[in-house]
């Protein structure tokens, strides 16, 4: 008996010390940045010693997603993860950065003198995934099904211009005109987010949302679908035939993992290559060396929403939301937000820093208490209540809610704070009519041409869910929405960016930056072009050093 | 017995509507709106109100429930309002996963429960007793995405045995391939049943060893193992059949954290994200496939009952 009580003894302190010792260990990896033999994967390593000068060919590469795509088709992707992987396997017309065209499908995209009529030539020689040609029939094919109601793609109303569809008209295999019922420089973004979908699978199908033909789509991009594992992968392979040079890489494949901090711990295992990080993250993963870390713009502006409408009335002033943006500080915002400043700049105009005619020389308010309370007891506003809402479980949102809430305090504007399910949340923050909070936290991406911005801004504007409205605003958005001339269309958009600023419809808090880490084996990364939401803008140029 | 079994068939068919029904009004009273959920935020009002209009959400309530359920008696169980797939076809892709998952960790659970809490009831108190407890209650109280994390970070990360996620090196088939990846959330999926069935196997096995016909038994002489596993097993296992009839639902509704943290591609999952996009033809369609189980499961539990325990055969 008393041997068998010793036995006990030992056993519980070896499970005690095995649990203990693998919880030290896990700890020692989330914290300890030494430790570099942890993440290293066994089967990285061969290919580090190879020479990094030429791209080689070969090799796969594995990039995190956090859901099932929605639908593999560009017409109806709207979610992260279909257009991220739309984007290897559909090509689009062209993209723009900084304001520089790279064009891929098309050669060359030409305006009219009257400005009315764009000439889209595309290259030669371009092929569908099945082999068939891709001509200009597929062009106004697609543009057609955008336009067609029955259809539900969402990119119809970029379509429509002060009520009247634009026309994609057909002239020979390689030419496609569009004309415009007006004059309207911002089509050029419209058109950036199409990628032609192949005419001759979907002619005859109905409901092309539906179709069973997307389960194996047929794309022009630089790699074409495998197979789709519901709920684990897509893989896409090489397509030998893509018009910009056949790709370095064999396959690219996009795996689903949901959990973020079991997607960090693959990651280091080398079983995905490619990931999204949270700021909070960084330093693990760094400390690893195995990874690039790469912050970059995501085109986003991160706000402070003051809703003008609340049934409270007490932000229609303009000077009380200028106060209450004194009352706050940019910087320790963004470092409560987005744990540091390298990943965040600091924001002032309403226009994200993507914009083609950015200006963060604007009027803003920032950082003075005192000030701040002296306007609001000149705008007879002291003892204000404000309701701030926020989706449950967004650390940002709360963050800056927390934040907020602190420093208002300062002034004497007490905030109480309504968290709400996420999706309750984004039904009331974009519900024109409710009255019931003063105060949220937003973000927009609206893509490089400011015409966009005009349904946020302008008065009873779809998305204007501050409920802003000045006359001047409405009038400048409509003059810069129709304006041909680059130079007359930056003036009109710099004032109207200060005009809005002073305004203060709603404290613009930061450009926001997406991070990603990638694999150091991966080499191309300039060339393939670091791009918002879709992580790669061209997929095809990466390959393994 | 036959009549049995087709009455409690019967009664099936007004509780599954009811749980439609019931389902559907709550999906339609949670706050929020299918379409905005899955669309840009930054679209045309045009565009969203015509997108409703062509999914029938612009429809009263009652005539979207209706269409739904003449679509449904007619063996359809419509489209996801999000990805436009058949709910059918989508639950049917993820049944396998989530089946053979829960399958494997409740076999695992039942057959490494079934000597542990016998061994824990027949030495009550002893070192054997204390040791299984101490488990037992370890496996109750851990959260099961940190234990399932701490799997990863050791057996993946550290050790190198197994993948951390997913069901399927990526281009490979095979079974084989498939166990390698299930380990993992099997153990931890199986920790946490074994915990809960290992307390009412100890239980029961207590409460019988008072009974007479034990005691009469030790009187005939018989040794405290045959008694052990030839008498009191038996009574012992009742209950068991129960819960696993009621966990029958949970074959198809899943493991949602598991699955979840291993991204293991099952119902769970796709029930998830229905949920966060008020997709309510694909969480009635996984809400009406576990609610069928679980009352099938009911159903064989009572009947495998009444073959094990005669006492309540004749009651009936």
């Amino acid at each position: 008996m008393r041997r068998r009580k010793g036995l006990v003894g030992v056993i519980v302190l070896l499970t005690l010390t095995l649990l203990l010792s693998a919880c030290g260990n896990n700890n020692n990896g989330s914290n300890n940045t030494g430790d570099s033999s942890s993440g290293n994967a066994p089967a990285n390593n061969d290919s580090q010693n190879a020479a990094d000068g030429q791209p080689k060919d070969g090799g796969s590469l594995i990039i995190a997603v956090g859901a099932d795509p929605v639908v593999l088709n560009p017409n109806y992707a709207g979610d992260r993860v279909s257009l991220t992987i739309d984007q290897a396997l559909y090509a689009p017309l062209f993209q723009v950065d900084n304001g520089k065209k790279t064009f891929y499908l098309a050669d060359s995209l030409e305006l009219s003198a009257d400005k009315l009529t764009y000439t889209l030539k595309l290259k030669d020689g371009l092929t569908w995934h099945d082999g068939e040609k891709l001509t200009a029939d597929d062009v106004v094919f697609t543009i057609d099904k955008i336009l067609d109601e029955k259809q539900n793609s969402f990119l119809r109303g970029n379509f429509i211009i002060n009520g009247k569809p634009i026309q994609a008209v057909k002239v020979d295999d390689l030419t496609v005109e569009f004309k415009l019922p007006q004059v309207a420089p911002a089509f050029e973004a419209t058109l950036v987010q199409v990628s032609p979908i192949p005419k001759h699978i979907f002619e005859n199908e109905a409901d092309i949302e539906k179709s069973t033909k997307n389960a194996a789509p047929v794309g022009s991009g630089a790699f074409k679908f495998k197979e789709y594992k519901t709920g684990e992968y897509v893989t896409l392979d090489r397509f030998d035939n893509y018009f910009g040079g056949k790709p370095h890489l064999d396959s690219i494949t996009y795996r689903i993992a949901k959990d973020t901090n079991a997607a960090n711990l693959a990651l280091q295992n080398g079983e995905i290559n490619v990931k999204y990080l949270d700021p909070q993250d960084v330093s693990t993963i760094q400390a690893t060396n195995n990874f690039d870390i790469q912050p970059y713009s995501e085109g986003r502006l991160s706000y402070l929403l003051f809703n003008e409408n609340s049934d409270r009335g007490a932000l229609a002033k303009k000077e009380v939301r200028q106060a209450l943006s004194y009352a706050l500080n940019r910087e320790e915002l963004i470092t409560t937000a987005y744990v540091s400043g390298d990943y965040a700049d600091p924001a002032k105009s309403i226009l994200a820093s993507d914009n083609l005619y950015f200006d963060n020389d604007v009027p803003s308010f920032d950082n003075d208490a005192a000030k701040a309370k002296e306007m609001l007891q000149a705008a007879g506003a002291s003892n204000l209540k404000l309701r701030f809402i926020t989706s449950s479980g967004n650390k940002a949102q709360e963050a800056i809610a927390l934040y907020v809430q602190q420093k208002l305090k300062e002034v004497g504007v007490t905030v109480e704070i309504n968290a709400l399910d996420a999706s309750a949340y984004g039904t009331k923050f974009s519900d024109l009519k409710a009255t019931d909070f003063e105060l949220a936290a937003g973000g927009y991406i609206m893509g490089y041409d400011p015409d966009a911005y005009s349904i946020l801004y302008t008065t009873g504007g779809d998305a204007n869910y501050f409920h802003y409205s000045n006359k001047e605003v409405d009038a400048l958005f409509q003059q810069g929405a129709a304006e041909g001339d680059a130079t007359k269309r930056g003036e009109i958009y710099k004032k109207l960016q200060e005009l809005a600023a002073e305004d203060a419809p709603v404290y613009p808090i930061a450009y926001t930056k997406t991070i990603v880490a990638i694999d150091k084996k991966y080499g191309g990364l300039d060339q393939a072009i670091l791009k918002p939401v879709v992580i790669f803008e061209d997929p095809s140029k990466l390959y393994v050093k | 017995m036959r009549r049995l079994i087709i009455r409690r068939l019967l009664q099936t068919i007004p509780m599954i509507f009811f749980v439609s029904l019931v389902c559907f009004a709550l999906v339609k009273a949670a706050p929020g709106d299918p379409v905005k959920t899955f669309l840009p935020p930054n679209i045309h009002q045009a565009d969203i109100e015509r997108i409703r209009h062509n999914l029938g959400l612009d429809q009263p309530a009652y005539v979207q429930y209706a269409k739904w359920l003449k679509e449904s008696l007619s063996g359809n169980l419509g489209y996801s309002l999000v990805n436009h797939m058949p709910v059918t076809k989508q639950i049917l892709d993820r049944l396998p996963a989530t089946a053979g998952l829960m399958g494997a960790a409740i076999a695992l659970a039942v057959l490494l429960a079934i000597p542990l809490g016998l061994a824990a009831g027949s030495n009550r108190n002893k070192w054997v007793d204390k040791l299984v407890n101490l488990f037992a209650y370890i496996g109750i109280s851990v959260p099961l995405f940190w234990l399932a994390i701490l799997f990863v970070y050791f057996f993946s990360i550290k050790m190198h045995w197994l993948p951390s996620l997913g069901m399927h090196t990526i281009g490979k088939k095979g079974a084989i391939d498939v166990i390698k990846h299930g380990i993992l959330p099997c153990s931890v999926l199986a920790i946490s049943f074994l915990s809960s069935y290992v307390r009412y196997i100890r239980s029961g096995t207590i409460s019988q060893l008072k009974e007479d016909y034990v005691q009469i038994q030790y009187a005939f002489g018989s040794g405290k193992r045959t008694i052990l596993f030839r008498h009191v097993m038996k009574h012992v296992l009742l209950p068991i059949i129960t819960l696993l009839g009621m966990s029958m639902g949970e074959l198809v509704t899943g493991a949602i954290v598991t699955e979840t943290v291993f991204s293991w591609p099952g119902i769970g999952s796709l029930g998830m994200t229905a949920v966060r996009g008020l997709d309510y033809p694909v969480i009635l369609g996984i809400t009406l496939f576990s609610s069928l189980l679980l009352i099938i499961g009911n159903l064989l539990a009572d009947i495998l009952y009444g073959f094990a325990d005669p006492r309540i055969k004749t009651t009936r």
